[in-house]
């Protein structure tokens, strides 16, 4: 497998015949480092010229000045053909040939290469795998055969098919439903950790820059690079007005996309098994600031909260005296999905709780809302 | 009305005006085609040239064939040639509408993607845009391959020696004879019928991608990757 290449660009400059800066498509000086193995998201307004400065990396379109490097090599000094070849590009409209097959589309860069037919089939059902399309049901499929997800998928598995160190990807998954979307995203970023491709993704959507990115290049009509940064530094700290206000004022709800569960401090919780005794049960929550009572069965998992009403006055706890049940998070939820379902159910702490399902400790609205106030 | 006996006595005639006719459309029709496709690959290189083009094609095509073929007999002859000239000029308008259509009907994203993917210009010519351009080339190829063998019989007005199945008719119009003009007339349709259906099959197999195939190839719901 090829090694990624870190991307440069060096005070890159393009602008349109007849005008001068500021017009749509331009691009503006524009001086930025994306290290090998990393997604860079370039955002911004229509006519900030992002699309315009993916096309400048594998040369459709070149720069007026400034120069691009792939690894070390500048871009314009290499054969165009052969520089595309070894670029990964995918686009919105996905732009698969539809007198081919989907495995002759997959194989098209090896076949450039003049692999064996061999090795290119091989290559296309390697690749339909891992993109998740089973090879012997899409293979010998015409494009025409397939929904607007499943050809994304194809156009992915197409641009890797070379094992190329980068990858270009414009607005890939802007025309499928959101749901398809999300699923995209998720599988590429999937893909990702194991492939560790450079990526530069162009996306006129923030949020899907943020979750996409590990750096995020916000884009200013005219071509300026407005910020560079990672997602949470942009949320957290917007370099201008314009980053600010194109990153958006639920700027506090969308840092909580990028925290986690396991990035908390957890709540210990105070924990009653069947058969305690009550009046020590009751110590224990009046010890406690947050004096609700979790019962668990004998593994640790979560019954349900103690219900006071239903105590008897002496004696033990019970399951039966247990009643409402919190959502129940893993360390992977994101904070933004973990407070929509604690508000969903209308409770103060969700329960986190391991592989095995035993409890972690707890998240509480209140620790969630610490992290939203800006610092 | 018809006189049976005389087709009896007149089969191998039949059969060779049939050859003729054939191959002067075959070569009129190559010669068109040929001459066609560099003026559509032109046109869509230099957007600038299609309109003369398209304006001289159409003139050609508006000068009365009647008046075409003994008009290039002074010129060339009485040759093929002569023959064929007309049937080529005639056949350039629907060539050249037909193919840049074809050319157009190819989607950007598709060129896009070709132009990334690392294609040489030549080589997403022919193995991209040729190939989508298919559906709309045929069906010219289908179009003026008719017309030309409708007209092939016009060139029977340059003597015996041409006209394919349109000598039976000028002949049958001398001897006030109508079997003669049947022949020729029928003759020549169901030519024009046989070679449409022949080239409408080489289009099915050329352009198998533009219908769903068998039920196995239908849109199928997204697939997801396990987890």
């Amino acid at each position: 497998m090829s090694t990624a290449e870190r991307v440069v660009f060096e005070h890159v400059t393009k602008r349109y015949a007849g005008t001068g800066a500021g017009n749509p498509g331009a691009v503006e000086d524009l001086s930025l480092e994306v290290p090998a193995g990393k997604i860079c998201v370039l955002v911004g307004p229509s006519g900030c010229g992002k699309t315009t400065s993916l096309k400048m990396i594998n040369r459709l379109i070149e720069p007026t000045s400034g120069r691009i490097l792939i690894g070390d090599t500048d871009v314009a000094r290499r054969d165009v053909i052969e520089l595309r070849r070894s670029i990964g590009y995918v686009i919105q409209q996905v732009g698969l040939f539809p007198h081919q097959t989907v495995g002759e589309n997959v194989a098209t860069v090896p076949r450039l290469l003049g692999w064996e037919p061999a090795r290119q089939r091989a290559r296309a059902t390697e690749l339909l795998e891992l993109v998740g399309l089973d090879p012997g049901r899409y293979a010998t499929r015409y494009p025409s055969a397939l929904s607007g997800g499943e050809r994304q998928r194809v156009g992915v598995a197409r641009a890797l098919a070379a094992d190329p160190p980068v990858l270009l990807m414009d607005e890939p998954f802007g025309a499928v439903d959101p749901i398809v979307r999300e699923r995209l995203q998720n599988e590429l970023l999937k893909l990702q950790e194991r492939l560790a491709k450079t990526i530069l993704f162009v996306t006129h959507d923030i949020d899907e820059a943020i979750k996409m990115g590990d750096l995020v290049a916000v884009m200013r009509t005219g071509g300026h690079l407005a910020q560079y940064a990672a997602p949470s530094e942009i949320l957290a700290d917007p370099a201008s007005e314009f980053v600010a206000r194109f990153v958006g004022a639920d700027r506090g709800l969308k840092r909580l996309a990028l925290i986690r569960v396991a990035d908390l401090d957890l709540r210990a919780a105070t924990i009653a098994h069947a058969g305690d005794d009550v009046a020590a049960v009751r110590a224990r929550a009046a010890a406690d600031p947050f004096p609700y009572v979790l019962m668990v069965d004998a593994a640790n998992r979560p019954v349900g909260w103690l219900d006071e009403r239903r105590i008897p006055a002496s004696g033990t706890v019970t399951a039966d005296h247990s009643a409402s049940e919190s959502p129940l998070f893993d360390r992977h939820t994101t904070l933004k999905d973990a407070l929509s379902m604690l508000l969903e159910a209308g409770v103060q702490a969700g329960i986190v709780v391991d592989g095995g399902g035993a409890v972690e400790g707890l998240v509480t609205v209140e620790m969630i809302m610490e992290r939203i106030r800006p610092r | 009305m018809i006189d049976w006996a005389w087709i009896g006595d007149h089969l191998d005639d039949l059969a060779s005006r049939t050859l003729q006719h054939l191959y002067l459309t075959t070569l009129s029709v190559a010669i068109g085609f040929a001459i066609a496709f560099g003026l559509a690959v032109w046109s869509i290189r230099r957007r600038a040239v299609y309109r003369p083009v398209l304006g001289i094609t159409g003139l050609l095509y508006t000068v009365p064939s009647l008046a075409l073929f003994p008009l290039l007999v002074p010129i060339t002859g009485l040759t093929d040639l002569t023959a064929i000239t007309p049937l080529v000029l005639y056949s350039l308008l629907i060539f050249v509408r037909n193919f840049v259509a074809g050319f157009d009907s190819v989607p950007s994203d598709v060129l896009e993607a070709a132009d990334g993917s690392g294609y040489s210009g030549r080589g997403r010519f022919w193995a991209i845009e040729v190939p989508l351009a298919v559906p709309l080339i045929v069906a010219g190829l289908r179009l003026a391959t008719v017309s030309t063998i409708a007209l092939v019989n016009i060139s029977g007005l340059l003597g015996d020696r041409f006209g394919g199945l349109g000598f039976f008719i000028f002949e049958g119009i001398r001897h006030s004879f109508p079997t003669e003009i049947f022949m020729g007339g029928l003759g020549s349709i169901a030519l024009a019928v046989a070679v449409d259906a022949v080239l409408l099959a080489i289009e099915g197999r050329l352009t198998r991608w533009t219908r769903t195939g068998p039920a196995d190839a239908r849109p199928i719901a997204d697939a997801r990757v396990a987890t």
